[in-house]
């Protein structure tokens, strides 16, 4: 099944982001969005997220549609422990509490379940965060550069974990990011977005023997070659 | 940082001694018990105080009338307060009123409270009008103040709104609604006693200092001061050890 924005309008002022723009995406996929920052990437999210409205836009595929976010920062309720944040959304939604140990488990997390964010590293929180979002019954799940701010061995971590747990439970993910290594080692397909208005410069579909977190395979290589002269 | 503490405690005592010692000069100066009397006979005043049969009552009624105060401040201020905070239209009906009470002068609040209410009722009228702008302004601008980012990762969530003020926005502005009591504790304790000086309920801090002071029994007003400061105190620790007690994320 494709999730399809048609026609999609969108601008601030004078600044045309979207122009008649249309992209598909693969449900059960992970969609990375590459594209250099101020191109529209958050905006496409939050449009799909129903927090900004389009100034037209047709959208088919993501009507009842459940949503969760990972957003660039953790956005942790700091008074909440890990396991009270993660309950905290599923709450009154007639989900087991052990659905959150599960996830907790799968982020590795499980020896700081009771502890405050404060008491957490950058990395463990947004661990936290990724667990949060699939803790929560969700059909898609938005990311919007949630690595931006971690060093490359967090990242790499990150990136396993969210990979691991996305393996156990497939979901349709949209990941935006301005990292060409991160799309890398995450998306199953990636659209190369031009600066605004945008266009999609280029899609690239990853073969599954990618993701074995290594960008040094020569295919890696001359993967990135070709999508950095693109976003040249 | 124990170092740090103990030069700090030795300053905190140096400053103590040194004020006491100044008293201790300017009574030898004046030499009458009317005027500024020693600080040895204040404190012989201030234990036959503690031994009197007045003591308690005096002091368990003023200390009712600030409780009563303060809870009727903390329920008003912390409802209106999130009301405000979170409707802007409600936030623009509510500042007029609270600018008001905020500027007008005790001494008037107490004298119309005189005309309005029994003696009982005019030092808890006089506290919560002192007291409630503090707290509902503090919560105000603690809701204001609430990352506006929670709130948008609750709402992406589908959490109600109930839900919101009860689990974003309500531990966001604890720490604010504490200020709000302590610096509103500090004005509501003064109110109360002026407010008992010149409403003279039967037993309360500011009756028992009125009378000292007709008789000029200048060492008893003193002694009554000292535990009047001594309770503001104890309260402003309960407050600090409630606020640590619910803060604990920290």
């Amino acid at each position: 099944m494709l999730l399809k924005i048609r026609n999609l309008n969108k601008s601030y002022q004078e600044n045309k982001l979207f122009e008649n723009f249309n992209i598909e995406i693969k449900e059960n996929t992970i969609s990375c969005i590459l594209g250099p920052s101020g191109c529209g990437k958050t905006t496409l999210l939050n449009i799909i997220n129903h927090t900004v409205n389009a100034d037209s836009a047709i959208l088919e595929g993501f009507e009842n549609k459940i949503i969760s976010y990972i957003f660039q920062e953790p956005r942790l309720l700091p008074w909440k422990t890990v396991k009270e944040n993660i309950s905290f959304v599923i709450k009154n939604l007639d989900i087991k509490e052990e659905t959150v140990d599960k996830y907790i488990r799968l982020v590795e997390l499980e020896k700081f379940a009771n502890y405050y964010p404060s008491k957490l590293s950058g990395g463990m929180r947004q661990r936290v965060s990724i667990a949060r979002a699939f803790a929560y019954p969700s059909d898609i799940i938005l990311m919007d550069e949630p690595l931006k701010a971690l060093d490359i061995k967090l990242k790499l971590n990150l990136i396993k974990s969210f990979k691991r747990i996305w393996q156990f439970d497939k979901r349709t993910v949209v990941f935006v990011t301005h990292d060409i290594d991160e799309a890398l080692l995450l998306g199953n397909e990636i659209f190369v977005f031009s600066k605004a208005p945008v266009i999609i410069k280029d899609k690239f579909t990853l073969s599954s023997s990618f993701s074995d977190f290594t960008l040094e395979k020569p295919e890696m290589i001359s993967l990135k070659k070709q999508i950095l002269k693109i976003m040249d | 940082m124990s170092k740090v503490f103990s030069k700090n405690r030795i300053i905190t005592l140096f400053s103590t001694l040194l004020l006491i010692v100044a008293w201790k000069v300017v009574s030898l100066v004046y030499q009458s018990e009317f005027i500024l009397p020693s600080p040895e006979s204040t404190l012989i005043s201030t234990f036959k105080i503690i031994l009197s049969d007045n003591f308690f009552p005096a002091i368990g009624l003023t200390v009712l009338r600030g409780i009563i105060g303060l809870a009727a401040s903390f329920i008003l201020g912390v409802g209106l307060g999130i009301l405000a905070g979170t409707n802007e239209t409600f936030n623009a009906f509510l500042k007029p009123i609270l600018v008001t009470i905020r500027s007008t002068p005790v001494i008037s609040l107490i004298l119309l409270a005189l005309i309005w209410f029994k003696v009982d009722m005019v030092p808890i009228f006089i506290a919560f009008l002192t007291m409630f702008p503090f707290i509902c302004t503090n919560v105000i601008d603690g809701i204001k103040n609430v990352d506006k980012e929670l709130v948008q990762m609750a709402k992406t969530y589908r959490i109600s709104h109930w839900r919101i003020i009860r689990e974003v926005y309500l531990p966001a502005i604890t720490p604010f609604v504490f200020s709000g009591a302590s610096s509103a504790m500090g004005f509501g304790w003064r109110a109360i006693i002026i407010g008992e000086v010149l409403s003279q309920p039967k037993y309360g801090i500011g009756t028992f200092m009125q009378s000292a002071q007709t008789f000029l029994l200048v060492n008893e007003v003193i002694a009554w001061t000292v535990i009047a400061v001594i309770i503001s105190y104890i309260f402003e620790v309960i407050i600090r050890k409630i606020e640590q007690h619910i803060v604990v994320w920290n």
